[in-house]
């Protein structure tokens, strides 16, 4: 057993943190290559057709202009099986936004002014972007993100409403939302042509090198040699530093490809493509909007007698991907009569994907906000009310709890928060401000990704290497895996160095739902061991030992969550309506904390991405054109520093013994599960009006 | 793109009259994003920065001086050096964009934006500003009230470029209001400013964000000529107030967008008047 | 259609040759590799390109090069000095006040530029006595701090890192 003695849980500063604060860390772009070109796509102006012509004679014609890419000269693909992946090759456009070509020029300023010249005639078709809840064609898929059913029905959630003492039955919906990272997707391709195939296919030699923003180095390297018909190992991504992702830079998008298309259209030089920040909006991913309906039947003492979660969202006609909104509902608390299920709507529109913590995010401000519904209407403290219906078992598997200490994080809270000065609704007046205080609770599961492998080298003179292609998009992953190592190690802290960010390492699973430092901690633990199993604690320089991220047999056995409190305060203007949050409160249930200054990081950032959901962010589809109307941070807007006053974590002092090697459940997404809903029941509490449609805008709260 | 750098005024008037395609950029936050954005790229960019003589400020002479405020004087420096002469424009001017935006740009520069949004205008409404356009064909002045043409269009032929902007000094208690969905770095939903003249007995207002273009509410300000106790003591009267934000919200016609509804753009301009009218006249107290 | 200017970028004279199109941004980062500011929107909004042109804090997005020549500019990487942090830096490293790093040149920019904007006495939408000398509170350093964006969302440590520098 490995003694957590000196670096795991204590506040080590972040390993890379000298070279981002001096702004020596660099970012994919700021990668130097040799003799570089600049790509710049050309975006579909219809939602919906076909191209009928292009014509790109101006654009080639600018001074500078190496290349006009387009879908009748673009080189074929290998697999065109994932239609966001297929870039340029057919003539069809499935959302407004979608690349119909790129342009490759020596400068990006004549790259971009070549593109806007390349002149297309679209056949148009009819287009349909709106989602509503009453529209024909929803569909339920066959499973949603994750991997799990899309419905699930347990006893008779008709009846039980029916012969409840206390229901609730309301529809809730989020509008769509941009992860926007402050870093736009940057690929940087590069090609060893090896031999050229007849016809601009790839041929046997070829060897590709992609700069990339991405998520997952190795995630991204056995995409696209699938796409590109390469063997994984000619395929090479190198990611050390990440603006920032929060999912959308999880799995390949269709820049990727159009990168790399762009540099095999110019041999001999590496290309650049960068996204604008309105281009993102079409193609970097988004969080679909919902339309949420929850129902909620409970004896007059609160004691949930059904659960119903039933979604409705969209999803990309061309690529499905159906958030599990709902299935957080299944967990949550005990009733015996539940049912949830996911319906989606093949829609005109740009892709979406993962935004932190998807499912739970969009789902716990619908059944948060609900619970809060069914405590006013009981008259029940929404505390009480929420330990009243913590469930013994996990209700949907059955399982034990690895550890379910919901109830601590509230009552926690509570006494930090001063919870007993919450006063009913709309009576607390401060000047002309209405003060409330609102609380939720929040969950995230356990997920640790099979398919992560470390290995430890012996520098020599006291110091070790581990190397696993994992990526630190901020969340403080890099100094975790060199903290477990070191102790996995028995070394001090300074005497290990962790390589990441390149599929050249070792495999490393995404760094997505929340599992990068359980998954990869895990594999480092592991090949620790099997290093000083090997080698013993006097190895020569050179020695190298590696390992696997083990099974883990505890993940079939019990039911893993973690689980927080979210509290906030909101002060509304009662003649403006204007909504301002001054106090914000997370207690966390996370396992092991490996280091409380990053964690604490991650927390209060998932918290501040929750209020900036819960008041700012809606992306406007114009269903006329399908066009994001609010393409821009100016627009788009998200929360900035004024917005965010004292937001503060803090978690329960545990491990999870039944959570691998490191006792940890992971903690970058559960910061904004229930943030918003905290925020809305707060506006309740101050203002007496319940909002159930995101963002809260002040238009709302005026009556 | 050409681009065009006059060394002095006399240069740019005549570029500008040969050039009348060029668009003039001075510190650049408006122009830059249109360009930046790919929307209507100009085909020739008319540089004032080198035009020294542009970053200054100056009285006017004559019996009413006003305040010269030249095409190339930011915002910051617009606050450090006239707020006390020009408070409620200083207020305004402290909500442009964001502190390095503010470094940059001026005032002259968003009245040639003339976005409906921009948060200059309304204080410059209520202060009954004059604009300096000048062209090789001469000067003119045109009125604050008769510059906003419609949305992004202004009073200004081809050949002419905007000098200096001339503001009258404070003569009572000045305010500015705003209301935005973030709480800094934000597009008015909408905006109100209003300008008390103690000695003349009059009010200036100004709306931004809530028509075509920025535009002043002259019933308001006819009522409160007319109905406010100018030598009362204590503070105003509320149905007063009252009334006056009522007045204020009926001289807007805005409309539903990203931003905000057109019902909420009335009623928080009535809101806004309201309060903005009472600070402004606690003020005359202090 | 190229120009040619002169900047003196971190301390070192840079002469370079340039379209005119090109913004200062682009200017430092593609042809001077001087990849500190970072772009994050290309449209002012979100303050990561932040720079000190000449001493003030300024996106520079949103400035032609071709009209800074002879100006100096200091970036993230020129606040640090022989490889020592600036101040402001260390305070970043000391709170944990950045997660991606990619905002963080443009904040520690910004704020230095912010600290010396108060030094002068510069009032904000938030200071209420605007005759005095400026009490750096926690409200002035969020409102001063508000034209960068951090979507990781390390605002309230930023706050406790300046509030430390406000204080020495």
């Amino acid at each position: 057993m490995t003694v957590w003695r000196e670096a795991v849980g204590t506040p080590a500063a972040r390993v890379e943190g000298p070279a981002k604060v001096t702004g020596r860390a660099g970012y994919t772009y700021d990668r130097p290559v040799t003799d570089p070109a600049y790509a710049f796509p050309v975006q579909a102006t219809i939602a919906r057709g076909r191209v009928a012509s292009i014509d790109s004679a101006a654009a080639a014609g600018v001074e500078g202009v190496l290349a006009v890419v387009t879908h009748r000269d673009a080189a074929r693909l290998a697999d065109t099986g994932d239609a966001e992946l297929a870039v340029l090759q057919s003539d069809e456009v499935g959302f407004r936004g979608q690349f119909v070509g790129v342009v490759v020029a020596e400068t990006p300023q004549a790259a971009r002014y070549a593109a806007g010249l390349v002149r297309v005639e679209y056949e148009q078709r009819p287009h349909d972007t709106e989602l509503r809840a009453d529209r024909p064609g929803l569909y339920a898929p066959e499973q949603v993100n994750g991997g799990f059913v899309s419905d699930t029905d347990e006893g008779d959630v008709d009846a039980a409403m029916e012969a409840a003492a206390v229901t609730v039955d309301r529809a809730y919906t989020t509008p769509m939302e941009f992860n926007s990272p402050m870093e736009p997707h940057v690929s940087v391709a590069v090609w060893d042509p090896g031999e050229r195939a007849p016809g601009g296919g790839f041929a046997e030699g070829a060897r590709l090198t992609l700069f990339d923003s991405t998520q997952g180095p190795h995630v991204v390297r056995s995409t696209l040699a699938q796409v590109f018909g390469l063997p994984p190992e000619r395929v090479r991504v190198i990611s050390p530093y990440v603006g920032g992702g929060f999912g959308s830079k999880g799995m390949p998008h269709a820049h990727n490809v159009l990168a790399a298309l762009a540099a095999w259209a110019v041999p001999g030089r590496p290309v650049k493509l960068a996204l604008t920040r309105q281009q993102m909006f079409a193609l970097a991913g988004h969080r679909t909007p919902t339309i949420q309906r929850v129902r909620l039947g409970a004896g007059a003492d609160g004691r949930l007698t059904a659960v119903a979660h039933e979604v409705v969202e969209h999803t990309s006609a061309i690529k499905e991907f159906a958030e599990q909104t709902a299935v957080g509902a299944r967990m949550m608390y005990a009733a015996p009569n539940r049912r949830t299920s996911h319906r989606l709507a093949a829609l005109d529109v740009p892709v979406p994907s993962w935004m932190r913590a998807p499912g739970e995010a969009p789902g716990f401000f619908a059944l948060e906000v609900a619970m809060d519904e069914l405590a006013q209407a009981c008259g029940l403290d929404p505390i009480e009310l929420r330990a009243r219906n913590d469930p013994e078992v996990d209700p949907e598997s059955g399982r034990p709890w690895s550890g379910r200490h919901l109830v601590r994080c509230l009552r926690e809270g509570a006494a930090r928060f001063g919870w007993a000065e919450r006063t009913a609704p709309g009576t607390r007046l401060v000047g002309r401000e209405l003060v409330g205080l609102g609380v939720a609770a929040s969950t995230y599961p356990y997920y640790r990704l099979p398919g992560s492998r470390a290995v430890v080298e012996y520098e020599g003179g006291g110091r070790y290497t581990v190397r696993i292609g994992a990526a630190d998009i901020g969340t403080g992953a890099w100094t975790a895996l060199t903290q477990i190592a070191a102790d996995a190690l028995g070394c001090r802290l300074r005497a290990v160095r962790v390589e990441i960010g390149d599929s050249d390492l070792p495999a490393a699973t995404v760094a997505g739902g929340s599992s990068g430092t359980t998954s990869w901690g895990s594999a480092v633990v592991a090949a620790c061991r099997a290093f000083r199993h090997v080698y013993g604690e006097q190895p020569p320089a050179g020695a190298e030992a590696g390992a696997d991220m083990p099974d883990d047999p505890d993940a079939e056995r019990f039911a893993m969550h973690s689980f927080g409190a979210q509290f906030a305060e909101v002060r509304v203007d009662a003649d403006t309506g204007e909504v301002r949050v001054p106090r914000m409160l997370g207690v966390f249930s996370v396992g092991r904390v490996v280091n409380p200054r990053t964690a604490r990081s991650q927390f209060i950032g998932g918290m501040t991405m929750g209020l900036s959901m819960a008041l700012h962010e809606r992306g406007v589809l114009d269903h006329r054109t399908g066009h994001v109307i609010n393409h821009d941070l100016a627009e788009y807007h998200i929360a900035t520093h004024a917005d965010v006053v004292d937001v503060d974590a803090v978690w329960l002092d545990e491990e999870d013994v039944h959570a691998g090697p490191l006792g940890a459940r992971g903690i970058g997404e559960i910061g904004i599960v229930g943030a918003a809903a905290a925020i809305a029941n707060a506006v309740h509490n101050a203002t007496g009006v319940r909002v159930r449609d995101l963002p809260i805008t002040p238009d709302v709260l005026l009556r | 793109m050409d681009f065009l750098r006059p060394a002095t005024w006399e240069d740019a008037l005549a570029m500008k009259a040969a050039r009348p395609d060029a668009t003039p950029i001075q510190g650049g936050t408006d122009v830059m994003v249109e360009i930046n954005l790919d929307k209507g790229r100009p085909t020739a960019l008319l540089d004032l920065n080198p035009v020294a003589e542009l970053s200054r400020w100056s009285w006017t002479a004559g019996p009413a001086p006003m305040l010269r405020v030249g095409a190339g004087v930011t915002y910051t420096r617009l606050i450090a050096e006239l707020g006390g002469w020009l408070p409620g424009l200083a207020q305004a001017s402290r909500t442009v964009g964001s502190p390095q935006i503010r470094n940059r740009g001026t005032l002259v520069g968003n009245l040639g934006a003339a976005s409906p949004a921009g948060d200059g205008h309304p204080p410059l409404l209520a202060s009954g500003a004059l604009v300096e356009a000048e062209s090789v064909r001469g000067t003119r002045l045109i009125p604050i009230g008769e510059f906003y043409m419609g949305v992004k269009r202004n009073a200004l032929e081809g050949d002419e470029l905007i000098r200096a902007v001339h503001v009258p000094p404070a003569a009572g208690p000045q305010c500015f209001a705003k209301v935005g969905t973030r709480n800094a770095m934000v597009i008015a939903v909408c905006s109100f400013a209003v300008a008390l003249d103690l000695r003349a007995r009059r009010a200036g207002t100004g709306i931004g964000s809530a028509a075509p273009t920025p535009r002043r509410a002259h019933a308001a300000e006819e009522f409160l000529a007319g109905e406010l106790d100018w030598d009362g003591a204590g503070p105003v009267d509320p149905a007063l107030a009252r009334r006056f934000g009522e007045l204020v919200a009926e001289a807007a016609a805005p409309i539903d967008d990203v931003r905000g509804r057109a019902d909420y753009r009335r009623h928080a301009l009535a809101v806004m008047a309201r309060r903005a009218l009472g600070w402004a006249w606690a003020e005359r107290e202090v | 259609m190229d120009a040619r200017i002169t900047l003196r970028v971190d301390g070192r004279v840079r002469p370079l040759a340039l379209d005119t199109r090109t913004t200062l941004l682009d200017a430092l980062r593609d042809h001077l590799s001087v990849t500190s500011p970072k772009k994050g929107c290309d449209h002012g909004q979100c303050g990561a390109c932040t720079v000190l042109l000449d001493g003030r804090r300024v996106v520079s997005c949103l400035i032609l090069a071709v009209t800074c020549d002879g100006a100096e500019v200091t970036t993230a990487q020129g606040l640090a000095q022989e490889g020592e942090p600036h101040p402001v830096q260390r305070a970043f490293l000391e709170k944990d006040a950045f997660q991606c790093g990619f905002c963080t040149p443009g904040q520690v920019c910004s704020a230095v530029g912010m600290l010396e904007e108060v030094k002068a006495g510069h009032p904000s939408e938030v200071t209420d006595d605007l005759t005095g000398p400026v009490t750096l509170d926690d409200e002035e350093i969020r409102e001063r701090l508000s034209g960068n964006l951090c979507r990781c969302g390390a605002y309230v440590n930023i706050v406790a890192a300046l509030r430390e520098e406000a204080e020495s």
